[in-house]
């Protein structure tokens, strides 16, 4: 074959179709933003029309439609009616998940290839069959694949908490439910390890531990909130100007209306810039882990941290405390948000009685 | 305010052109725009309208035909009336009149994106189908509150809702929504951060978890999410046993988490960790507006980030770069290779955003008019869409 543009083989020149009376597009004389289509394109579009006017459902059409979403993975149309016809043939649907785990990573941020895959992992021929485990396990491990290649991909998070959620959550698969939830947590943690600023797996792990059920193991809420606020301040710790882990920890004591106070002892020396003999006085505490050598200290979330302390107790002189290093952050740590720490003062100030 | 004066101008004229040139024709590589050309459209005209350019560099006629190629997407069948992306699924010989097969259905963002592009070029609505698009809001509200994209779809999020909302609002009619029901599935969508969700996927129960539509970046997550509850909360009419679209810590939480989205770029990013993006200034800007707190954040390093992703010959990127000398309308372009060349997605959104924190500075290239942050459009636009769509 040669490599020029008339060796693009069309379905207006191939036999299978002449059966189908190809449809063009209507277009008006004056159109918005029109697009100047390929031949390519044009032609099996013009194909696509011909096979739903006709209510053609034949395994052809899987070829087409599959064509069709390599040239414009957006077209909804083709998806659709991809599917319909997946159904009407009963075609294997192990199948057409491997062909999505290819399209899946070439079309990573295209919404319908994830919502074509919900479709097939949910029918019956999958979800309910004798290997439903097999398929909903290598789903788990396709997607922790596709978060290698983009690890902060909105659609692929998404989609595993809505496979957690709907196959892994209601007690059917006894056991292995409580499996897939210790490995979730395992691969949590491993995730964290890699990358500590990576926000998405944090709001996987408030998803895990906090909205998705209890597990077996974590029935006493205490124990799991106090797990938690160690985690996050374990993390702080490693890097102390992360906001992950920062907004993790005010999530874990909001959700559970516990007062920042109780943290003032271990954000503390976040707070202040390190003195120079600390290293020698420095003592071990393991609840209250120190910022690591050669952090930079003071950081903005700790003095933010602070800050809000001493405005929950509510006295004047809490409010002062909070004020001044609400103005240490507006001129010298965080000058980008200087209008908000000062619209912090003002608000602050406004509650105190004259 | 002398930092405001070391700002480069706002290149208006290239702005204009960038917008005229994507609505004159798009190549083969942005076929992808096919299922959202309307929405497309509605950033070109929403551009030309805050740039004050649509009746200087666009003739009446084709300002005549347009509105003509708008309405031609507005279609009528069993699940009610409302607007398609363009017509690439309808058949030469269509008529007019003919109702909408099951695979050509209209599209929720089509129908708010046409109804203000309308209201943009000024149209009078006498065609508009008041009691159709009613029917079609009630076909695409799911039983958790949230709203389909198209009707019987199982996509379904935050965006939905907001257009819905706006829609309702345009019209002045909310009948073809139930409030209450929407507006608990956009507080399930609230995140211990203090924005929202694309959905309350959190909920073990969550059966009615949806994934959300990419389109070219087009209506964006969590920054863009976040707006959407945050306008359609306000928009909606209050509701006797919940009074306040948030409650005095959720807006306190919430102010907390959209100003930390400022960079040390002057930009905004959409997700806490990520780099900033031009639309987020929009989106988490509008949203600083909407909360009543527009003054705490810094608009000149805002207006400087937005000058630094200005492209050459005109239009607006989603982040400062080297610009290549890639254009979205440049033939050679393979799709979503250059995160650096504009698009009218990222023009718009910077223009809206610079529209509601306009810098402190003497040079009039960035004064632009007054925006409606619920509406998402210039103020004279919104106004003339409240005055007009609903029945009179």
């Amino acid at each position: 074959m040669s490599a020029s543009s008339d060796s693009i083989e069309l379905y207006a020149d191939d036999p299978e179709w002449a059966d189908i009376e190809p449809v063009r597009q209507y277009e008006n004389p004056n159109p918005l933003a029109p697009i100047f289509y390929t031949e390519e394109y044009r032609d099996a579009t013009d194909y696509f029309r011909g096979v739903v006017k006709k209510g053609d459902m034949s395994p052809r059409v899987l070829d087409l439609t599959e064509k069709i979403i390599r040239l414009n993975p957006a077209h909804y149309s083709a998806w659709q009616y991809r599917y319909k016809v997946l159904l009407a043939l009963k075609s294997p649907l192990d199948l057409e998940l491997r062909l999505m785990d290819e399209l899946a990573v070439k079309f990573l941020k295209t919404y319908q290839v994830w919502h074509h895959r919900r479709l097939l992992i949910s029918h019956p021929q999958l979800s309910s069959s004798k290997s439903s485990s097999f398929y909903l396990t290598a789903e788990l491990r396709f997607i922790a694949k596709c978060l290698v290649v983009d690890s902060k991909n909105y659609h692929t998070w998404s989609y595993r908490q809505w496979l957690l959620s709907n196959f892994f959550s209601g007690g059917e698969r006894g056991k292995e439910e409580e499996e897939v939830w210790k490995k979730e947590m395992e691969w949590i943690e491993q995730m964290i390890e890699e990358d500590v600023r990576n926000n998405s797996v944090w709001h996987h792990r408030f998803f895990v531990v906090f909205q998705s059920g209890i597990r077996v193991g974590d029935e006493d809420r205490e124990v799991v909130r106090r797990r938690e606020i160690d985690f996050a301040k374990d993390k702080i710790s490693l890097a102390p100007s992360n906001p992950s882990a920062w907004n993790y920890l005010r999530g874990v004591l909001d959700n559970n209306n516990l007062p920042y106070s109780d943290l003032s002892i271990f954000v503390r020396p976040y707070a202040q810039a390190r003195s120079p003999d600390a290293e020698a006085d420095e003592v071990i505490d393991l609840e209250n882990p120190s910022p690591s050598k050669g952090a930079q200290l003071p950081c903005v979330p700790a003095i933010e941290f602070l800050a809000d302390v001493y405005e929950s107790g509510k006295s004047r002189d809490d409010i002062e405390k909070a004020a001044q290093l609400w103005k240490s952050l507006a001129n010298e740590y965080d000058t980008i948000r200087k209008k908000y720490w000062e619209y912090r003062i003002k608000e602050a100030l406004e509650v105190l009685p004259a | 305010m002398s930092q405001g004066e070391a700002l480069p101008p706002l290149a208006r004229g290239g702005h204009t052109l960038h917008c005229t040139r994507c609505v004159a024709g798009l190549p083969s590589s942005q076929t992808e725009i096919d299922s959202s050309r309307l929405a497309l459209a509605f950033y070109c005209l929403g551009s030309l309208d805050l740039l004050d350019t649509l009746n200087a560099k666009i003739s009446d006629a084709d300002r005549e035909s347009w509105k003509e190629w708008i309405w031609e997407q507005q279609a009528h069948g069993k699940y009610g009336t409302g607007f398609k992306p363009s017509s690439y699924m309808t058949p030469e010989d269509a008529s007019v009149n003919d109702e909408y097969s099951e695979n050509d259905t209209p599209h929720l963002i089509m129908t708010y994106t046409g109804m203000l592009s309308l209201a943009i070029l000024r149209d009078n609505f006498d065609k508009l189908d008041r009691p159709g698009i009613i029917k079609f809001l009630r076909s695409c509200q799911r039983s958790d509150g949230s709203f389909s994209s198209i009707p019987d779809s199982t996509e379904s999020d935050l965006r939905l809702v907001y257009c819905a909302f706006a829609i309702s609002t345009f019209l002045d009619d909310w009948s073809g929504v139930d409030i209450a029901k929407s507006v608990t599935f956009i507080k399930r969508c609230r995140t211990y951060e203090g924005g929202y969700g694309q959905e309350p996927c959190a909920e073990a129960q969550g059966r009615d978890c949806h994934l959300f539509v990419f389109l070219h970046e087009m209506l964006t997550v969590l920054g863009g999410t976040t707006y959407c509850a945050l306008a359609a909360l306000h928009l909606a009419p209050s509701l006797p046993n919940d009074p306040l679209p948030l409650t005095p810590r959720e807006r306190h939480q919430t102010v907390r988490w959209l100003i930390q989205n400022q960079d040390d770029s002057g930009g905004f990013r959409g997700r806490t960790g990520k780099d900033a993006d031009a639309c987020y200034c929009f989106w988490c800007g509008a949203s600083l507006q909407i909360l009543g707190v527009p003054d705490v954040l810094d608009p000149i390093a805002l207006a400087a980030f937005l000058a630094r992703c200005q492209f050459k010959y005109g239009g607006i990127a989603k982040a400062p770069g080297e610009h290549p000398g890639q254009d979205f309308v440049d033939t050679s372009l393979e799709p979503s290779a250059d995160p650096f060349s504009p698009d009218p997605y990222h023009t718009y959104l910077s223009l809206a955003a610079l529209s509601i924190h306009p810098p402190h500075t003497s040079d009039t290239t960035w004064k632009l008019d007054a925006l409606d942050p619920l509406l998402n459009a210039r103020s004279a636009t919104a106004a003339w869409a409240r005055e007009k769509i609903p029945a009179q």
